[in-house]
């Protein structure tokens, strides 16, 4: 190849791949503008996002807010403004301590002290008319903590109705109850014969009265029992009690039916004496006059009835049993719910609340103890509980 | 005689008890309210009180308070009568020094008569 030759092919070369990288540079260049363009339409999206989420929580109808990680307040939506009657530049920025000064503040601060790692809520009272159910949230990203979160739910409404309506039941149950032990003891007293001889027909109006009448005693006490357990105002008031002594009265009051029914029963005493436990007495007879009062009304006259109390390792068992028409497969699953009769039940008797168990089984759990039952169709049902054993604390 | 203070509103359960106890043979006295019955407590020194917590003025725990500051009151022996037998009542009313308690609605006339006398015998 001659020198000319040579210029002249390397002045090719050049030319290509001066070319080569002018596309190079130029597709650099598309792309770049792609890049950019790409980039702001993303942070148009970002910006609109943002602003969409701002006015969630601006316009939200709970209150917000937040503290950062120093626990200094970040943020406060203006719903959190109303109830606190204060703008948020008020505050932002000011630390726990600061803001406890505050009288409104001072509830959630108390709360936010209790360095919690969980979410959790709790109702606080604000003023008379403000009651909020404020719901702590530790905001993590990942693992790491970036604060709290703070949502205030306006609850006076809906605590108001409940009051309401909790005075109102208290109230018609004892406007209800006070005429009702009235008439039960003009009628005892008319059937004791205390206020003049009575004919036999007389005598068998008045003692069907009576019975409707104690009827409507159970039900105003078991819809007030309800009402009580639904709101967790159910009361125990608990001190050491002889279990088999309560067990006795129980079955000592119910000694008139069971005769009148014709029907068998049995107390087996415990074999080992047992001993004293922390019990609430009275609401302790209730879920037993429940238990003895559905085993007597569902046995047919000839069955029998049998109590059985045995001291087990760290606990008392209750065992009824007995031979009546028991409860069916397919209902057995809803025994102890609200409003509960078996078809069977109520072909038989057709008064009766539903209540009765849901109480029962309500008043065991709360002294921490279990129920249960065994039953089959016309074959009779056993129900069980137990109570833990409780030894007085030792000073 | 047995001098017995009955401190209730409802005048259907102040009526049948009256009845019922006269008939036992014991000496009645009814009070409407707290008030009336602090005074007749002072008036009659009864041997028993069968006190309603629940009664107008002054209530019955508060009437039991009252009487608990005097120890001469403080040894008349007290039963009380609840309407809805709620533990907590009962066991304030047992804290204030009462003997024995009603509820209302489950008791019977009879049961009640029997409590009495186990208090203070006929």
């Amino acid at each position: 190849m001659s020198k000319g030759e040579e210029k002249i092919n390397l002045k090719k070369d050049l030319k290509t791949s001066l070319e080569e990288r002018r596309k190079e540079l130029e597709d650099a260049y598309f792309a770049l503008l792609n890049i950019l363009e790409d980039t702001e339409e993303n942070r148009k999206e970002a910006e609109e996002g943002r602003d969409r989420t701002l006015a969630i929580i601006n316009n939200f109808s709970d209150g917000i807010l937040i503290f950062d990680k120093e626990n200094k307040l970040s943020f406060m939506n203006p719903k959190a403004e109303e109830f606190f009657e204060m703008k948020a530049k008020e505050v932002i920025d000011k630390s726990i301590s600061k803001l406890s000064e505050i009288p409104l503040f001072e509830a959630i601060t108390n709360l936010l002290g209790k360095e919690s790692k969980k979410i959790f809520r709790r109702e606080l009272a604000f003023k008379k008319s403000l009651i909020l159910e404020v719901t702590i949230v530790p905001l993590k990203k990942g693992e790491e903590e970036i604060g709290t979160l703070i949502v205030l739910h306006d609850i006076t409404r809906e605590k108001t109705i409940e009051r309401i309506k909790t005075e109102f039941v208290s109230l018609s149950a004892h406007q209800l109850r006070t005429p009702l032990s009235a008439i039960k003891w003009t009628l005892r007293m008319l059937l004791d014969g205390d206020l003049g001889k009575l004919t036999k027909e007389q005598s068998e109006f008045l003692e069907k009265t009576y019975k409707s009448n104690e009827r409507m005693i159970e039900l105003i006490n078991d819809l007030l029992n309800v009402t009580r357990i639904e709101e967790g105002r159910y009361i125990y008031q608990r001190i050491f009690c002889d279990f088999v002594e309560i067990v006795q009265s129980v079955i000592d009051s119910y000694k008139r039916e069971i005769e009148k029914k014709n029907i068998k029963f049995e107390f087996k005493e415990p074999k080992k004496q047992l001993p004293r436990i922390l019990i609430d007495e009275e609401k302790m007879k209730l879920v037993i006059e429940n238990l003895l009062d559905n085993a007597i009304r569902y046995t047919f006259p000839g069955g029998k009835v049998t109590i059985s109390t045995e001291l087990l390792e760290n606990e008392i068992e209750f065992k009824i049993e007995d031979t009546g028409m028991g409860i069916s497969k397919d209902e057995q699953p809803r025994v102890f719910t609200k409003f509960f009769r078996g078809a069977n039940a109520i072909r038989m008797d057709t008064e009766g609340s539903g209540l009765g168990l849901f109480v029962t089984k309500n008043i065991v759990e709360a002294h921490g103890g279990r129920i249960w039952f065994e039953a089959e169709e016309r074959k009779g049902s056993t129900f069980y509980f137990t109570l833990p054993l409780t030894r007085p604390k030792m000073e | 005689m047995p001098k017995i203070l009955i401190i209730e509103d409802e005048e259907i359960i102040t009526n049948l008890l009256q009845k019922k106890l006269e008939q036992e043979g014991y000496d009645v006295e009814v009070a409407r309210d707290g008030e009336e019955g602090l005074r007749l407590i002072r008036e009659i020194w009864p041997d028993l009180i069968l006190l309603d917590i629940i009664v107008p003025k002054i209530s019955g725990l508060w009437v039991m308070e009252e009487i608990n500051k005097n120890p001469n009151l403080k040894r008349i022996p007290i039963i009380v009568i609840s309407e809805s037998g709620e533990s907590f009542e009962l066991k304030r009313a047992r804290e204030l020094g009462a003997k024995d308690w009603i509820i209302k609605t489950k008791f019977d006339l009879q049961q009640i008569i029997n409590k009495v006398v186990q208090q203070i015998g006929r």
